[in-house]
Formats: C-alpha cells, structure tokens, sequence
C-alpha cells in the first residue's frame, strides 16, 4: 500500500507481483472450481440405495461369516492332527 | 444623484445614511422596485410587499433630501399555527395603541434636523470665527461621528435581522479560501476516507471470516449427508424444519418393495430416523440405546457352540457403544465418522427387517399351516415343536444382550424339557471308542438362523420374478392354503434335517469299521431329502474264495463277477430308503411312524443288515420291515413283496395299500432264527430261478 502511494509511483516489478498473484489466485479459484463441478456432475444419488438386495447382502454376508468359522474349524482339526501325527 | 434616506423603523428615527454603505454590505431580500407618483413627485419603493417604502421628498428648500417612512401594510399577518391547527393572529391594538402608534410615526426628523442645523450654524459661525483656531483634529472626529452613526444604522439593522421581524439574511458567500487551506481541507478529507475505508475492510475481513468458518461447517454437514444419501434414502421435511432448529433431515429406511405389501405395511417407530447436528456442527445420529433387535433362535436343551462373539461383535457396536463416540470424536476423521453412521444404519435396518420377520412368523404360526405346532408363546419369544421331541424357539432379542437371552430362556421354558438323555448317552458311549463322530445331533443354531432369515427374504421381500429358480426350496405362497407355509416349511426341514444327522451318524457307524466300505454324501439341493451311497469294494481275497459265505453265493449266481456293489440310501422327510445297485438288487423299506421315541435302537439294527439282502434278477423281491412300536409282538413286521422288473422307479413310496404291480405277503413278526432262515431260503430261491 505504501508503495503504491509512492509519490513518484510505484515500480514495475511491484505492480507485476501484485498481478501475478492475483492471477494466481484466479487460476487456483478455477482449478478448484473445475473439480468441485466435475465430482458434482459424477455423483449420482441413490446409486447403491435398493434395500431389499441390501438385505440380502446382509444375509450373504452372515452366511460367509459363517462359512469362515467353519473353514477355521477344519484348519484348527487338520492342524491339531499334523500335530499329533 | 445620492440619496440621502431617512428610514423610520418600528418608530426609530435615523438621520440620513449613505445608501451606498448600504448596498454594498448587504443583500437584502426584499425587493426593491422603484414607482414614482407623477403627481405628486414622490418616489415609492416596494419592500416585500409588506413594506411600503414611502420616499418623499421634502421640502425643495432642504436641496433633495428625501425622507423615507416605512408603514407597515394593513394585512392581518398571521402570529403563528399551533399543532392543531388553529392559527393565532395578534390581537387587534386597542384604541390607544392606536394613537400610539401613530403618534410614532410623526417624524420629527424635520425638528431634530433644525436643532442640527443650528447647531451646524453655531459651529460654522465658531469656525469661521475662530479658523484660526481650527483644531487639527476636527475632521477626524467628524468623520468619526459619520462613522459612528453609520455604524449605529447597521447595528440596527442586523438586531432586526435577528428579530426575524423584517428581513431574513438570503445567504452570505463564504470568503474565499487561502491556498493553504485548501490542500488542507484535502488532506483531512483524505485521511477521513482512508479512515472510513480502513474500517468498512475490518468489518468485511471479519464478515467474511465468519462467513468461512460458516460454510466449512455446513460444508461438512451436507458433505456427510451426501455420502448417506448414496446409500440410505435421505429425506426432507420442511414442517419439522420449521418447528426446530434443524434443517428437518431425516433417513427413511422402510422397505416399500414388500411382496405381501398388504400384509406388511406397518413401518415401525424405527424406519424414520432424525438427522441432528452434534455440537460442532456435523452430522448426528441419536438413537436411544438397546432400540434395535435382532432376531435369535435357537434348540430348546441344547447349548449350541455359537460362532465367536468378535462376529457378533460387529453387530452389536452401534447400540454398545454410542457413549464412547462422543468422546473419540475428535480422534476420528470425517471418513471413519462416516462410516461408523453406515454400520449404525445398517444395523436399524437390520432390526427392523428381523421385526418383520418376526411378526410374519408369528402370523403364520397362528394360521395353523401344515408342519407348525406352537408349543409356547411370550413376550417376542415363539415356541415350536418338530417333532421327534425336539422344540425350537423363536426370539427377538435387544443387540447388546443376544447370548445373555439364549442361556436365560433355556432355563425358564415353560414347556417340556426334551428328554434326550438316551441319544446323548449313546453319543458319548460311542465317542469312547475312540472313533470320530459329529458331536450334536442338531444343525448349527446360526445356519437355521440365517436359513430362516433368507426364506423369509426371498419370499415376502423378492417379486416374484425376481426370485431364484431353486427347485428344492419352492414355497407354496400363501399360508393357510394348501402346503406348507413359510414355517411349516422351515420345521419340516429342520425335522429332516435333524434326522438325516442321525441317519449319517449309523451310516458312518457302518462305514468306519470295514475297510472296504466307501460312505459318499450326495447333495440334493432339497431341504427335506438327503442322499448317500455306501460303495463296497470286496476285496480279491474274498472274490476268489470258494467259501459258502454268503457273498460267494452270490458271486456264483452270477456269470460276471462284480466286485463293486452300490447300495443308496435316500431319506425323505423321515422316510429312508435304501435301494442297491449292481449284482445284489435291493429294494428295502424301513418305515418310521413319527411318534415313536425311543426307535433308535430298532433302526440301528435296521440298518446293521444293511449288507445282508436278497436279490433277485429281473423281478425283485424284497423284503420290507415296517416298523410298529405299537405292535405288542415286537416292533417289527415283515412283509415279503415281489415287483416287476418293468418298474424303472426303485423308490417303493410309502402307502402300503398302493401299487396294482405289487404282490404282498404279511409274514407277521418274525424272530431273529427265522428271519434269517427265510433270508437263506430266498437266497437259494433266487439262485435257482435266476434262469427266469
């Protein structure tokens, strides 16, 4: 500010740094302008929102768990008999 | 020509001033208009119209000094308005004011003018007397006293001025500005600019500050709800929004695409949920706690080894612990928040689809479909028997406290304990041998969980179009028709299940002990059938033996000698059998009544002559065994039965008063002798009419 009210006026390379950071400041608004724009036009709402396959889901997934528990059953006896052997 | 006036005001007498002193200070605001009355020679100057300013000449001897009276015009000039409106105007003079008034306006200036001549006569004649004796300082002080009274003139002037009585001052022109005093002027103008400005950018700075801190926090609000509403179905009511502070968020979680929409259209208290903002502005989900269910089910007597707690853990966090998530907000990332709010989603949709699954249970329970017999009912809590003496339970149970119930409702069942103390005994009699066996004669608690959990799925929440084209698990639709029900069907399935798991159990027995025995579980895709061969290699030893076993005579029956026979054993429901493969052809049907408990036994030995069997080629005849524990001979009767060969299906059904290509003998009970005399007169039957 002072600078600028130089009586004699102010220099050049003050005045270009004050426009190049404006510009910049500009460019980085858009880019971020760009990117706020684009993730709103992907988003979809409701994409995965159908709550009876939802539910199945669910139910496969206890399913799985089960089928896990059981599978480290069978490791546990396997291994429990390499042991023993 | 200079005039010399004589104004008269409110009755003052001036003597004559210089109209050029007169002009030149001031502007007055009157008018000033000159008329002069021919006749009469008299000069007239208007004065606002109020003032009429008489000029006359005097007398042509006093050389054109002219007199100037001023008269007020007899208008009734208005005093002053009130507020109201009523107007006041000065109260008319009395007769002696009158006088007075006029008596004021005789001039005397003539008399006064006389005495001034004289005067002025007396001095000059003392001048012109004494001129030598002319003071120095005598023109001076004429001229003094010229000033002195032009100046009393003026200061009469400006106390009318303030009087506001005659004239008003039109405006002064400001003095001319020296030229320091402009670019002084500039300067405060200047800094009281900047001044100004640097104030007004304070306020924007921390406008717009505000307006920051503002937007992150709703950027941080909607951004969650944005991610919810991928997922969840997120609503807005406006009303609500209205009444409180909020902005009237909320997450609906009920489940229009219902089969049966008619049946089940009863959203529960739970499918709405209310989206609030915690203290620092983001996005909260407040549910009272233990306010989700989930459905339980379990064997009444059993103790099942459920699955670790760790997977029941997961379901559990939201209800649990929702008081720690206050504190370790801070520590979590928006991310994880987010995430946590799905399970805590997921898990209330969860609930409430166990609700209605619950309640259609119960529904059909009552609908007394084939298969369901309720044996007790509370509060959330279905009791069901299937049979066999074995009674299964329905629960639903709060989140948190899903084991707690299991062990609590074990102990006070109100209905009859079951007595399985003989299978358990000869479970554990025959693990002392040192064999492998399946522990429990019951399929695991979680998979009957899940099983239910799915039919009720595919059943009441798939359209129909959408639902999978598995034959086995084909449900008739509406309960209280014909078939089964949703439950029914579940019962019977567990029914066979159970007994299937017995049947294994001896099969295994069988198998374990004889090398060259193969046991192989065929898969049936059906809920209520289980298949599985027993293969059995004779080993060459035997094959070339000629020892009068019993298996040589068959191998000598026969041209080609097989080393490989094949024996199935299918169970339907709780009907086995079993039918053979290959050189012996075996057709043999044990049949169970249902009510009997203590059959086992009779079935083990059933089973153990598995191997012992007649054959014959073409036409098979078979022996049937049908079990009665009502019979008071014994439990078993026998019934000899010969079919044609032309029959592809080897599956003999279970009406025994069916079948026109059938031919039954009752043999009646037989002991143990002669069964096995018959079977060994069968045998060489078959050998010899094995040419027919």
């Amino acid at each position: 500010m002072d600078e600028l009210a130089n009586p004699t006026g102010p220099r050049k390379e003050f005045i270009n740094n004050h426009c190049r950071e404006f510009m910049k400041m500009i460019k980085d608004i858009q880019v971020t302008l760009r990117d706020e724009i684009k993730s709103a036009c992907e988003y979809r709402p409701f994409e995965k929102c159908d709550y009876s396959s939802r539910i199945s889901n669910e139910i496969c997934c206890k399913k799985l768990e089960y089928v896990l528990f059981q599978l480290d059953a069978m490791k546990q006896t396997i291994d429990e008999y390499q042991a023993t052997v | 020509m200079a005039f010399y006036y004589r104004t008269s005001l409110r009755g003052h007498i001036y003597q004559s001033i210089n109209p050029e002193i007169l002009r030149a200070k001031w502007t007055f605001p009157f008018y000033i208009s000159e008329f002069r009355n021919a006749e009469t020679g008299l000069l007239f100057l208007g004065l606002n119209s109020k003032f009429f300013l008489q000029i006359f000449r005097e007398n042509k001897n006093m050389d054109g000094n002219l007199e100037i009276s001023l008269d007020k015009l007899p208008i009734k000039r208005l005093d002053s308005i009130e507020e109201n409106g009523v107007e006041r105007y000065p109260s008319d003079s009395s007769y002696d004011e009158k006088r007075v008034s006029l008596i004021r306006r005789i001039d005397f200036a003539w008399a006064v003018e006389d005495d001034e001549e004289r005067e002025r006569k007396k001095r000059q004649k003392k001048s012109s007397k004494d001129a030598s004796a002319t003071w120095q300082w005598q023109s001076m002080v004429e001229n003094l006293q010229l000033a002195h009274q032009e100046l009393s003139v003026i200061i009469d002037l400006i106390n009318t001025v303030e009087a506001n009585d005659a004239v008003t001052v039109a405006g002064m022109t400001r003095p001319k500005p020296l030229p320091n005093e402009v670019l002084s002027d500039l300067a405060v103008s200047a800094a009281t600019k900047l001044q100004c400005y640097r104030q007004l950018g304070k306020y924007f700075k921390q406008s717009a500050k505000a307006l920051e801190e503002q937007i992150a926090r709703e950027a941080r609000f909607y951004g969650a709800l944005i991610r919810l509403q991928q997922n969840w179905k997120v609503k807005r009511q406006r009303l609500a929004a209205a009444a409180s502070s909020s902005e009237g968020f909320i997450i609906d979680l009920f489940d229009n695409s219902l089969y049966d929409s008619a049946a089940m259209c009863r959203p529960s208290s739970l499918s709405t949920i209310r989206v609030d903002h915690d203290s620092a502005g983001m996005l909260a989900i407040n549910l009272p706690p233990n306010s989700c269910r989930s459905l339980h089910f379990g064997f009444l007597g059993v103790h099942s080894a459920d699955i670790p707690k760790e997977l029941g853990k997961i379901r559990t966090r939201g209800s649990v612990e929702q008081h720690t998530r206050e504190h370790e907000k801070e520590s979590m990332s928006d991310d994880e928040y987010i995430k946590e709010t799905h399970t805590l989603l997921r898990e209330v949709h969860q609930s409430i689809f166990d609700d209605q699954v619950f309640e259609m249970l119960n529904r059909e329970a009552f609908n007394q479909s084939i298969g369901v017999n309720v044996t007790g009912i509370r509060e959330n809590y279905l009791q069901l028997s299937i049979g066999q003496g074995n009674t299964l339970f329905i629960s639903l149970v709060p989140s948190s406290k899903g084991d707690d119930q299991d062990a609590a409702n074990t102990q006070d069942s109100e209905s009859a304990i079951v007595p399985l103390d003989s299978f358990d005994n000869v479970k554990f009699e025959e693990g002392k041998h040192g064999t492998p066996k399946r522990k429990w004669g019951f399929p695991n608690r979680t998979s009957c969980e899940i099983y239910l959990q799915q039919i009720v799925h595919e059943h009441a929440f798939v359209k129909a179009k959408d639902k999978p084209n598995l034959s086995g698990t084909r449900v008739s639709g509406q309960s209280g028709k014909d078939g089964p029900g949703l439950l029914g069907h579940f019962c019977l399935s567990l029914a066979h299940r159970i007994f299937s798991n017995r049947v294994l159990v001896e099969l295994e027995n069988v198998v374990c002990r004889v090398p060259y025995l193969h046991l192989m579980t065929h898969p049936t895709w059906h809920s209520q059938a289980s298949s599985w061969t027993i293969f059995l290699k004779v080993p060459q030893s035997i094959l070339h033996a000629e020892s009068q076993s019993l298996k040589s005579d068959f191998q000598n029956m026969k041209d080609a000698v097989k080393s490989q026979f094949r024996t199935k054993v299918v169970v339907n429901d709780d009907r086995i059998n079993v039918e053979g493969e290959g050189a012996p052809n075996v057709v043999s049907l044990f049949k169970r009544s249902s009510e009997n408990i203590s059959s086992v036994n009779k079935y083990e030995c059933d089973l153990a002559d598995l191997p012992v069997i007649i054959l014959l080629q073409g036409d098979t005849v078979s022996l049937v065994a049908h079990v009665n524990p009502e019979d008071i001979k014994g439990g078993i009767a026998w019934w000899l039965v010969m079919e044609d060969g032309s029959t592809d299906d080897w599956k003999l059904q279970m009406d025994m008063y069916d079948g026109a290509s059938e031919y039954r003998k009752f043999l009646g009970h037989l002991t143990l002798d002669v069964l096995y005399s018959t079977l060994m007169d069968l045998v060489s039957l078959c050998g010899g009419g094995r040419n027919h």
